[in-house]
């Protein structure tokens, strides 16, 4: 039976180019929302509205986890696949 | 097979070693980014951590800053309060209303000044402007108003303390 990351790197290039593509996409976007959680905590917080603080901390935790764990999606590409033989490649190009 | 009078500047740039690539990997970047994720994580953690649990202390008590009849109409004073590194600014507005505030731009911390007959501050730094009534922004960058402090006019000598929000205007 095969696992879910057997399948991943048996999957076609193209896919896993898509998927690469839309985590990058997600961790930006994530990184905008917390740039916009600092800045805007930090802003109130010197302007004495520090109610204001704790929430944008709890989301910005929160969208770091989502990042975290959004990492188990990358593709982990050819270096982990298993190699039967062991050929060295840069011998034989020259 | 490449020979040696091919061009073969392309394994520079796909090496077959990963040890030997330059270039920064998605796969890398996509780590990178959630590093920095957790770098502003922390950094809002910090932000309200020192927000409830170290809060900046108000000012305590009056401090006097200069007799009445050192500070013209139109002119400013600059002070510290002792015990405090935060400069400040006493101005004296053309309708002989007394203003004090942090002289601090609240944008990237330039020295603000007092434009004699316009009631406006500027930090010439970025081009921004102040309400010299008020300390709200009125152009440019700043993010906030300037901080305040309470103007007290005891017969000839003039006091500061710290802003409540609530006292009325001061009068020379």
């Amino acid at each position: 039976m095969s696992t879910f990351r057997e399948g991943q790197n048996q999957a076609h290039p193209n896919k896993s180019n898509t998927l690469i593509l839309a985590l990058i996409l997600i961790l930006i976007m994530n990184v905008s929302i917390q740039i916009w959680l600092l800045y805007t905590a930090l802003n109130n917080a010197l302007a004495q509205n520090k109610d204001i603080a704790i929430p944008a901390f709890l989301a910005s935790l929160f969208l770091f986890l989502i990042g975290f764990f959004w990492l188990y999606y990358l593709p982990t590409g050819a270096k982990k696949r298993k190699v039967k033989q062991n050929v060295n490649f840069s011998d034989t190009y020259h | 097979m490449a020979t040696d009078n091919k061009d073969n500047h392309w394994k520079e740039d796909f090496p077959i070693q990963q040890l030997e690539a330059r270039q920064v990997t998605r796969r890398d970047f996509a780590k990178f980014l959630c590093l920095v994720s957790g770098g502003l994580a922390t950094g809002s953690g910090y932000v309200a951590a020192k927000a409830h649990l170290f809060p900046g202390e108000e000012v305590q008590g009056e401090h006097f800053v200069c007799k009445l009849d050192e500070l013209p109409v139109g002119g400013t004073k600059s002070f510290v309060i002792p015990g405090s590194m935060i400069p400040y600014v006493l101005i004296h507005v053309e309708d002989g209303e007394l203003r004090a505030y942090e002289q601090k731009c609240t944008h990237l911390s330039c020295a603000v000044f007092y434009k004699p007959g316009t009631g406006k501050i500027e930090c010439p730094c970025h081009n921004g402007w102040f309400d010299a009534y008020t300390g709200e922004v009125l152009a440019g960058p700043p993010p906030r108003a300037l901080p305040r402090l309470d103007v007290v006019l005891k017969g000839d000598d003039i006091f500061v303390t710290a802003y409540d929000g609530t006292s009325e205007q001061v009068q020379s």
